[in-house]
């Protein structure tokens, strides 16, 4: 497989000049959704995507997996397109939580057990509960039914169901914005603490300040679709270069101030 | 002749009272069928019409659907069942064709409208499981059999109370149009039978075209269809 392409260490992921344009309703334009987006996440390393509601965030998550065909441009995991890819092989790699976490019919335990049958998941009861004990949560819920479930502990079986399939990318969608202030930071712990023992790349939406923080990485700023800004974390410290980027972040409570002090 | 005006009293007070309770009879078999019309034309319009995003291809899958359906079930009723000679003899292909396409019909239009609405409010679970390398058809599957659940409620209620409850429409005409009860009751069951088959074969090779129309070759699900 010589991929001419690929540089000697692709990244994990990249999107290039990636569009993304929904075919109208009958009579009515298109919907731009992503224009010419552009951004690598090295192997390992972590990217925070922020922007307004409609930014095209999520949608921008869901080219990383394949769940959205781009218009125009293309996505490539470690350097080869993910069109000459299978799909459902890409997915089981590329792992998404989405910002609502699905919980199927039945229990926590038939809910992590939930994997297509060719995916050679390894679902033992000791898997099971060592997985549920690495998204922080207690080996007795595997018997509760999903729907009695609060929103924190679904978020994480959510997790742990995916983690099951062990990916190498994550891709979380708004992991925390549903949470309230400690299920939120539990939430972060959880995710820094995975990514150090998974060695995880991760891709996460968020306006999270703790989570952006903790995940390090570049940040990259969305508006309507188009990237405004894309800076490492670090050198944000003292002050984001871009003005609008430092306006948005201003705007969110806390946001502006505990990323730049950190 | 004494008896001739009695006779002739009792046999209008008779036909008077055939009349009404046949009319009766025949009113409730109609009303239900009536009913029946008047539920496949608003799941029809519904799923059809009155959605600001009506899937493409909608017609040629309902064409599709409903034809394969109808002539596969009427060509084993009229060749194997009946055994009606010649084959085309309209005494029995009419009804015969009537009462299955329309039971197709109306299985379809549940099922599609079904389909429809299940999958606008399950849309996060069908790509929860995409997201788990689930294939289209697998993910779609619990939506698919629902849609197909539904649209056999009324031919299931039917095959149910039949006898018991109802009356169906054939069957009580053909005992009043002269034929001996058995015989009806025999034509009723056959018809009954299929009507289930072309129930279900209509409403599995709607749902399976039109749910194959939400997805990509790359296990994608196009939810931007549902957008109103």
């Amino acid at each position: 497989m010589t991929a001419p392409e690929a540089s000697p260490t692709p990244p994990a992921l990249a999107a290039e000049h990636l569009g993304l344009t929904y075919p109208g309703p009958r009579g009515r334009p298109a919907v731009a959704i992503l224009h010419d987006v552009s951004v690598a996440v090295p192997r390992g390393a972590a990217l925070t995507v922020v922007g307004p509601s409609g930014s095209g965030k999520s949608s921008l998550l869901r080219c990383f997996n394949r769940l959205e065909e781009p218009t125009t441009g293309s996505v490539r995991f470690h350097g080869r397109d993910v069109r000459s890819l299978d799909p459902l092989t890409l997915r089981r790699r590329v792992a998404l939580v989405a910002q609502t976490p699905v919980l199927f019919e039945g229990s926590v335990r038939d809910n992590l057990r939930t994997h297509p049958p060719d995916a050679e998941v390894d679902l033992s009861e000791r898997r099971l509960r060592a997985t549920l004990d690495e998204v922080g949560l207690d080996a007795e819920l595997l018997d509760r039914d999903g729907g009695t479930l609060s929103g924190g502990e679904r978020q994480r079986v959510a997790l742990a169901r995916a983690l099951l399939a062990d990916p190498e990318v994550l891709l979380l969608d708004e992991p925390t914005s549903a949470l309230d202030p400690p299920n939120a930071a539990r939430v972060v712990e959880t995710v820094s603490a995975l990514r150090a023992a998974r060695s995880l790349t991760v891709v996460a939406v968020t306006h999270q300040p703790e989570l952006v923080r903790q995940l390090s990485g570049r940040l990259l700023y969305l508006v309507r679709g188009a990237v405004q800004a894309d800076e490492a974390v670090e050198a944000m410290a003292g002050d984001p270069g871009d003005s609008r980027l430092r306006a948005f972040l201003a705007g969110r409570s806390g946001v502006a101030g505990e990323v730049a002090a950190s | 002749m004494s008896g001739g005006p009695g006779v002739l009293d009792l046999s209008v007070w008779q036909v008077g009272l055939a009349v009404l309770l046949v009319g009766l009879v025949i009113l409730v078999s109609v009303r239900e069928t009536l009913g029946l019309e008047r539920d496949l034309v608003l799941a029809t319009a519904r799923a059809v019409g009155r959605l600001q995003r009506p899937l493409p291809g909608r017609y040629g899958i309902a064409a599709a659907a409903l034809t394969g359906s109808t002539a596969l079930v009427l060509a084993y009723a009229i060749g194997v069942v009946v055994r009606v000679h010649p084959w085309y003899e309209p005494q029995y292909v009419i009804p015969l064709a009537g009462m299955i396409l329309g039971n197709a019909m109306n299985a379809a239009a549940l099922a599609g409208d079904r389909l429809q609405a299940d999958l606008r409010t399950r849309a996060g679970e069908i790509e929860a499981r995409l997201a788990l390398g689930f294939a289209g058809r697998e993910a779609l599957q619990p939506m698919v059999r629902a849609a197909c659940r539904a649209a056999m409620i009324p031919t299931v209620n039917g095959m149910m109370t039949v006898g018991l409850v109802q009356l169906p429409g054939m069957m009580t005409g053909q005992i009043l149009a002269g034929s001996a009860p058995l015989v009806a009751i025999e034509y009723q069951l056959v018809v009954i039978c299929l009507l289930a088959g072309a129930t279900a074969l209509a409403s599995v090779a709607f749902v399976r075209l039109a749910a194959a129309r939400y997805l990509t070759r790359a296990h994608q699900f196009r939810r931007y269809l549902l957008l109103d």
